[in-house]
């Protein structure tokens, strides 16, 4: 056993003999030691499996990860790369509210999109409360031109507070793919999206200053 | 709430399109013109000298600074844009107190940022330092600070008193803790200042002009030099550097002679490392089926079937429990749902209740279109939310003001028709075994003291309302020892234990003020278990706005009796009033179940209200444990993530001298909660209050469940300013 996993569980084991209780963390019968361990329990936990020199098996590739899903799970379906996490899920969707469909991961993070159109996500710790692109038709109709994308995050003061993008739209250099360039606040971003009939089937969008890109790729529409 | 009012306020939280990502993308100096460096008093500084700068709106800072002159604790708080605030403990080395060497003195700075820097214009602050009573270090000054080029800042001020190089002469007659303002500003002024230079992100230097020549003098006569020897220039250097976003480490000069190390926290209640939580997704909103797909539903016939809201009711209160949320009741007809929620997993209540009126979406059959959700406090209805369902659906994960404005908040319905109890809820038993820490954070004489333990605490909860509590507690280790409260006109000499307890008149101080708190460290070092609470609580609502609340047993760990209290708080009123009363016998120092023989009834009447912008005040008027009358004044402010800093005041009919040092009794309280710092959702939370020694005058008895923090949390004001999570 590698003395980080010792740790590990070592840790763990203190945040359940330090603290038991008949109910659950919720309840807040732990008190701020206890519900610390029982978090940091969780997290060097977390942190030592992931370190494990011998996994059980090998990992899935990104393609093997989505083939498996499509065989085991008949809702739509879609592959999301998150690039500053360096993750690529397979998430299902959860629920359609209209347009509007919400995918999750096992691990009950969401993306929320509009017709393959970024306007959310949930349980990422800096997450986009809501994305309102005034440019959503020109990428739609593949038309050239501008316009303003508002984009509300919570501050750290548990304030949702808005942030305004001026963003251009055109052709992107490949034939099919729409481009749109932001800038504000002393960020830009580009989102590309490539049309299949309307729908947006691939994507790659700016989520936020923190969680940067995600690319989206449709697999059972 | 009206409505203009509501969208006024909510219009406030979304305006300031403030940098959500500021300081991590602008490498620029931002806007204020902020602080590079904490001075060795807790300002944002040079070492010695204060600058103009401020920190941004909110932040929460220590800073610890060791020399040959002193140590200084101070804990910084930028209370409002521009107003910054020191609370500072030292201990000057050099002024003989008793058999020591050193004295230990408590002081409080305040600085004004009148104006920011703006073009040619310099940033200008003005500031009191160590203003209550006149201290070692009392002085005052007015200060300019200008940035020359990108990453050199200059400061120029003029100081007052020991920014002057004039320290003033200590009254020994005077009990402090009131404002000198003969004093302010006087006795002639020097010129101070300082440049700084930011050498890259981490490191930046600093030198300085200061007048400080280190004396203390008393007004009978007695002058001394703090620490080994006078600083031999006026010059002083240092050098900082900065460690991730919080901290900072730094080593200082004063004079040529004198060294000095320095270490700083600071903690910005706008940056959580993870702002949005990371708590699970909730689950989406269900739409509904059109009518011609489900015709049963929409005309409303199930509401006649008596298996169909037991089954709806299950249901719901099971995928509630899976976010914590407890289903304490529903009421169910063909167009409306009422629920009552207990929320014990979200900071925000807005959270709870957006994520229960998600699930009744997905719950409740088609034809219901109102969703009242009512939030309880352990049990106890508070405040009432309705939505139509209509709106839940259009609106899902739009901006938050949108379902606020398509929402109305109201008193809830004392006894509705048709609310049925969710089974197995009560009784309910509660338990758990847990460490304790107590620390002694700010003793000014003690340092920091420390006691822990293991605490066993169990609650059963009959039925809503009421509630019987018991807690147990062994102390492991610790430095925290039995002793008797301080020897009068000696300084630093207690009475043992065995003195204190042979002799009964000790429980009486020489001025006749009984010892209600003074002899409390009578009640720590215990080796055997104690019983630091076990009550009786009842608590009801006798008409839609009026709360009450009975307890009776140990209260706390140094009294036991009953303790009744009243308050009116409307759902949608910023104001809010209440009394208690008190019959209380002291307990014995075992804390098990004798007491001693001192009793009073006191209590007081009180008025709350919530300004905007996160402000609340209370004023309490009545009697206190030593049966003095008087007065407490308290000051909070409160974030959207659940920070709360406050400041509080009490002001008795005691005489300055009967009270002791400090004439009267003021702290602070700071409380963060758990989730800020974890990103994981709990309504746990890290409390302290720092505070003078404890003092008789103006006691106040620590009951647990006073009303109005548990009622208040899902009411309007707090309930709207945290509403920007409804729809996580």
């Amino acid at each position: 056993m590698k003395p980080a996993r010792k740790i590990a569980l070592l840790v763990a084991a203190l945040a359940t003999l330090g603290a038991c209780s008949n109910g659950t963390a919720d309840e807040g019968d732990l008190g701020p030691l206890g519900a610390l361990a029982s978090v940091a329990g969780d997290v060097v936990a977390s942190r030592g499996s992931r370190g494990d020199e011998t996994p059980a098996a090998p990992p899935k590739s990104p393609a093997e990860a989505a083939v498996e899903a499509l065989r085991v799970n008949p809702a739509p379906l879609i592959q999301a790369g998150f690039e500053s996490l360096g993750r690529t899920q397979v998430m299902a969707m959860t629920g359609q509210n209209g347009a509007m469909r919400t995918y999750m991961t096992p691990a009950e993070e969401a993306l929320i999109l509009r017709n393959g159109m970024l306007i959310g996500t949930r349980g990422l710790g800096h997450d986009l409360s809501v994305a309102e692109p005034q440019t959503e038709t020109l990428i739609r109709s593949g038309r050239s031109g501008n316009g303003k994308r508002v984009m509300r995050y919570f501050s750290g003061d548990g304030l949702e507070r808005p942030l305004q993008f001026d963003c251009s739209v055109g052709a992107g250099p490949n034939p099919g793919v729409m481009v749109e360039d932001c800038t504000g606040h002393g960020l830009s971003f580009q989102n590309s999206y490539m049309g299949q009939g309307g729908q947006i089937a691939v994507s790659r969008q700016w989520i936020g200053p923190t969680l940067g890109y995600v690319t989206i790729q449709t697999l059972r529409p | 709430m009206r409505r203009s009012q509501l969208i006024r306020r909510l219009l406030a939280t979304t305006l300031p399109a403030a940098l959500v990502v500021g300081s991590a993308t602008s490498t620029a100096v931002a806007d204020p013109m902020l602080a590079r460096n904490m001075s060795s008093f807790g300002m944002p500084g040079g070492i010695d000298t204060p600058t103009a700068e401020t920190l941004p709106d909110g932040t929460l800072g220590g800073t610890l600074s060791y020399s040959d002159f002193a140590r200084r604790a101070n804990v910084t708080f930028q209370a409002m844009p521009g107003l910054t605030t020191v609370l500072r403990y030292s201990r000057i080395e050099g002024i003989p107190d008793g058999d020591d060497d050193y004295i230990s003195d408590r002081s409080f700075d305040l600085q004004y940022q009148i104006v920011d820097e703006q073009g040619w214009r310099p940033a200008v602050a003005v500031g009191l330092r160590d203003f209550l009573g006149t201290g070692v270090y009392s002085g005052e000054y007015i200060v300019a600070t200008k940035n020359i080029t990108p990453t050199i800042r200059a400061s120029a001020g003029l100081g007052w008193g020991t920014l002057a190089g004039k320290n003033r002469v200590i009254d020994t007659q005077d009990t402090g803790g009131k404002p000198n303002v003969d004093d302010w500003f006087s006795g002639g002024a020097k010129p101070f200042g300082s440049i700084s230079w930011q050498v890259n992100d981490k490191l930046s230097l600093v030198a300085e002009y200061s007048n400080d020549n280190y004396l203390a003098s008393y007004s009978d006569g007695r002058t001394y030099r703090q620490g080994d020897t006078e600083p031999d220039s006026n010059i002083n250097l240092a050098a900082y550097y900065r460690l991730g976003r919080a901290y900072e480490v730094g080593v200082y000069t004063i004079g040529g002679e004198t060294f000095g190390a320095q270490f700083s926290v600071a903690l910005n209640p706008r940056e959580a490392p993870y702002p949005s939580g990371l708590e699970k997704a909730p689950a989406p909103v269900r739409p509904r089926p059109s009518p011609a797909a489900d015709p049963e539903g929409w005309s409303g016939s199930w509401s006649q079937d008596p298996t169909a809201q037991p089954a709806i009711q299950k249901a719901l209160g099971d995928a509630l429990a899976d976010e914590g949320q407890i289903l304490e009741s529903m009421a169910l007809s063909s167009r409306r749902a009422e629920v009552r929620i207990r929320n014990q997993r979200y900071v925000n209540q807005s959270e709870a209740i957006g994520r229960t009126a998600r699930l009744m979406t997905r719950a409740l059959p088609p034809s219901v279109e109102t969703f009242v959700i009512t939030s309880t406090a352990d049990g106890i209805p508070t405040s009432s939310v309705t939505l139509s369902r209509s709106d839940v659906e259009r609106l899902e994960n739009t901006e938050a003001g949108r379902i606020a404005a398509a929402s109305t908040i109201s008193d809830p319905e004392l006894r509705p028709v048709g609310l049925v109890r969710s089974e197995d809820i009560y009784p309910r038993f509660r338990w758990a075994i847990k460490p304790y820490l107590d620390l002694g954070v700010f003793s000014a004489a003690d340092g920091l003291t420390h006691e822990v333990g293991a605490e066993a605490r169990a609650t059963y909860e009959i039925s809503p309302g009421l509630e019987l509590t018991g807690a147990l507690r062994q102390r492991v280790f610790g430095d925290v020892f039995q002793r008797g409260p301080g020897i009068p006109g000696q300084n630093r000499e207690y009475y043992t234990p065995e003195e204190y307890l042979a002799d009964p008149s000790l429980e009486t101080t020489p001025e006749g003020v009984p010892r209600v708190r003074s002899d409390t460290r009578m009640y720590t070092g215990n080796h055997d278990p104690v019983i630091p609470e076990l009550t009786l609580a009842w608590y009801t609502k006798p008409t839609e706005n009026v709360y009450t609340r009975v307890t009776a047993g140990l209260l706390e760990r140094a009294y036991g009796g009953v303790s009744a209290e009243v308050l009116w708080k409307p759902a949608a009123s910023p104001f809010g009033f209440g009394a208690e009363i008190n019959r209380v016998r002291k307990r014995d120092f075992d804390q098990l179940f004798s007491f001693r023989d001192y009793e009073v009834t006191m209590g007081h009447v009180s008025a709350y209200y919530e300004f905007a912008q996160g402000f609340t005040a209370q004023v309490d008027v009545g009697k206190y444990l030593a049966g003095d009358k008087g007065a407490t004044v308290s000051l909070t402010r409160e974030f959207a993530n659940g920070w709360q800093i406050g400041a509080y005041a009490t002001k008795t009919d005691l005489s300055d001298e009967e009270f002791g040092e400090g004439s009267f009794d003021k702290g602070i309280s700071l409380s963060i909660p758990l989730a800020w710092a974890t990103g994981q959702p709990s309504r746990e939370r890290v409390q302290t209050t720092l505070r003078s020694l404890s003092r008789d005058g103006g006691a106040q008895l620590n009951v647990n469940g006073r009303l109005y923090d548990r009622v208040r949390d899902s009411q309007s004001v707090k309930l709207y300013q945290g509403w920007g999570r409804f729809w996580r």
